[in-house]
């Protein structure tokens, strides 16, 4: 279990929890983290339920069986789909371009002292601007159309990685750098063999902390102005005070987010071992 | 492997690496100069395993720096020679002809690579193909001892193991030049006696130039061949050069073993009496 506490609620700490096996020891560890994960999501059910029940008003909170009927019709109807797919397909456009971006600039930052020295004081300023305040500013450069909502998360995904692609170029040991230098190792063999590859820690971490900005990213361009999306679902429910639409929108997030890091995880701990193993005993 | 040897085109004509007048000076945050080592003037020769003794702080792994290439001397010179004048060849930066082993067990290898890649690193870095190099993986491999741990990684890997797979590393460039910077200071007693051992064996066997940093003088007598004394620093100097030629194998009980130690503990102890003198 305490494998499993780490790895959620140390969510941003990546380089722990990547890397991590996930518990796959023994049939009864298994079963453990199964039944606690069980209870836990069923408390929250009995809570939600209790609290739509007999303490607030219906229009406030809508039931878990209101929620999850209404929830069943989106899904036939293939309303929920779309509303997913298109924030999906927002994510991914401007996320993978931003990582693309945020690599590139983060590596010259991290290895060119002039350009850090730079960047740096810039960063500082950008850094607190999150991407939720580049949405109105979004809004008036490119309108309410697709355009805005990859530049927001765009905006969120590439601060991240070029600060953490950064930090990690910069940090690669000087003794490892050393080592590589006396084995002939010329200076864009180094950077390219050395000093890029130590810096992949940094790299994945930080991809899995864009992901999570990028979903606040992505609701809150969609609540502002959006015709389709998990935040104009939510935004629209308001609006007609459909309180279990408001309610499927909001754990359609939640799900979302939570699988999506899962993949993330599982991927990192499928094709990348090689890079972050080395993490387990710092 | 000759074909990786075109960086050092010095490499096969020398007989002693000959260090000049060398001096280090730093210049720090508040803009003071500060100088490590001053009036350094050696002469290794060919095949010796050569001890920097010294108290710490005293500026050894500056000078093996300087020799490794990493850092440039302020005033001096380092150059590999044939025995007269005329022959210098001065070393420009780090080369393929001088392989350090460095203390660090955490940080020196490529904690992305298995062992048997850690090792391919520099041949396949010159492009060399596994087929030419593979006999020479597999005997550097099992020289180290290190032939049944190849698939593993440095984090799978105790702090001994470790110091194998950079010595390993580095043999397989064939380098003229080991340059040794207190490479087992972090391991525990045995493992460090066990690598003493066969540091030994394998400087025989490859007929390398080592220069091994240490501050402890048992270790120097036990390996090395000759043994240069340094002064604390900062302005550290070579105090005195000593040849050592007990008979092998070494044994630190053996009376000529004794008194050698108990010279060299005479010249340290009045280093650090001196440092401490400095700074009351």
């Amino acid at each position: 279990m305490s494998k499993n506490a780490t790895s959620t609620i140390s969510g941003t700490a990546a380089g722990r929890s990547i890397g991590t096996k996930s518990a796959k020891g023994s049939v009864p560890a298994a079963l453990r983290q199964v039944a606690m994960a069980v209870i836990s999501v069923g408390s929250l059910l009995l809570v939600w339920h209790l609290m739509s029940k007999y303490v607030f008003n219906k229009v406030l909170i809508a039931s878990p069986e209101e929620t999850f009927s209404t929830a069943w019709e989106m899904l036939v109807n293939g309303e929920l789909f779309r509303h997913v797919g298109v924030s999906l397909l927002r994510v991914v456009i401007g996320y993978f371009i931003g990582c693309f971006i945020g690599i590139f600039l983060g590596a010259l930052i991290g290895r060119i002292r002039l350009v850090r020295e730079l960047a740096d004081p810039v960063l500082e300023l950008i850094r607190p601007i999150s991407p939720v305040a580049i949405v109105p500013l979004a809004m008036l450069w490119f309108g309410i159309g697709e355009m805005s909502k990859y530049f927001v998360i765009l905006y969120a995904t590439t601060i991240v990685m070029v600060l953490n692609t950064a930090a990690g170029v910069a940090r690669a040991p000087l003794t490892r750098i050393r080592a590589a230098r006396c084995l002939g190792a010329n200076e864009y063999q180094v950077f390219i063999k050395v000093t890029f590859p130590s810096a992949i820690p940094f790299i994945l971490t930080g991809m899995r902390v864009a992901l999570g900005f990028s979903f606040m990213g992505i609701v809150a361009a969609e609540l502002i102005g959006a015709r389709e999306g998990i935040g104009f679902l939510i935004m629209n429910s308001r609006q007609l005070m459909n309180t279990e639409q408001l309610f499927v929108g909001l754990m359609s997030l939640g799900v979302v987010g939570a699988v999506l890091d899962r993949v993330f995880r599982y991927l990192l701990d499928r094709y990348t071992r090689r890079y972050m193993q080395f993490q387990r005993e710092v | 492997m000759s074909g990786l040897h075109q960086e050092g085109g010095n490499s096969n004509a020398w007989s002693v690496l000959s260090i000049r007048n060398v001096r280090k000076s730093y210049v720090d945050t508040q803009q003071n100069l500060y100088t490590a080592i001053t009036d350094i003037s050696v002469s290794i020769h060919r095949g010796d395993f050569y001890c920097l003794l010294g108290p710490s702080g005293c500026g050894k792994s500056t000078l093996l720096n300087l020799i490794a290439g990493f850092e440039d001397v302020t005033t001096g010179s380092i150059a590999f020679s044939t025995g007269d004048a005329t022959s210098e060849v001065p070393i420009s930066g780090p080369g393929v002809d001088r392989a350090m082993i460095f203390q660090d067990v955490n940080d020196s290898l490529f904690p992305w690579l298995d062992t048997e890649e850690n090792v391919a690193f520099g041949p396949k870095l010159h492009g060399v193909s596994r087929a030419v190099y593979e006999s020479q993986l597999l005997a550097y491999l099992k020289m180290v001892g290190l032939d049944r741990h190849s698939h593993k990684f440095p984090f799978e890997l105790s702090g001994g193991m470790r110091q194998r797979v950079q010595i390993a590393r580095a043999l397989i460039m064939e380098p003229q030049m080991l340059l040794m910077d207190e490479p087992f200071a972090a391991l525990d007693a045995i493992t460090k006696r066990l690598l003493q051992r066969e540091l030994i064996r394998i400087w025989r066997e490859t007929h390398k130039t080592v220069v091994y940093v240490t501050h402890d003088i048992v270790e120097a007598l036990l390996l090395g061949t000759r043994v240069a004394v340094m002064t604390a620093g900062p302005a550290a100097r070579i105090k005195q050069e000593v040849s050592i030629d007990l008979k092998s194998p070494r044994d630190p009980t053996n009376a000529d073993f004794v008194e050698l130690t108990k010279r060299l503990e005479g010249l340290l102890d009045e280093e650090v009496k001196n440092s401490r003198g400095a700074e009351a």
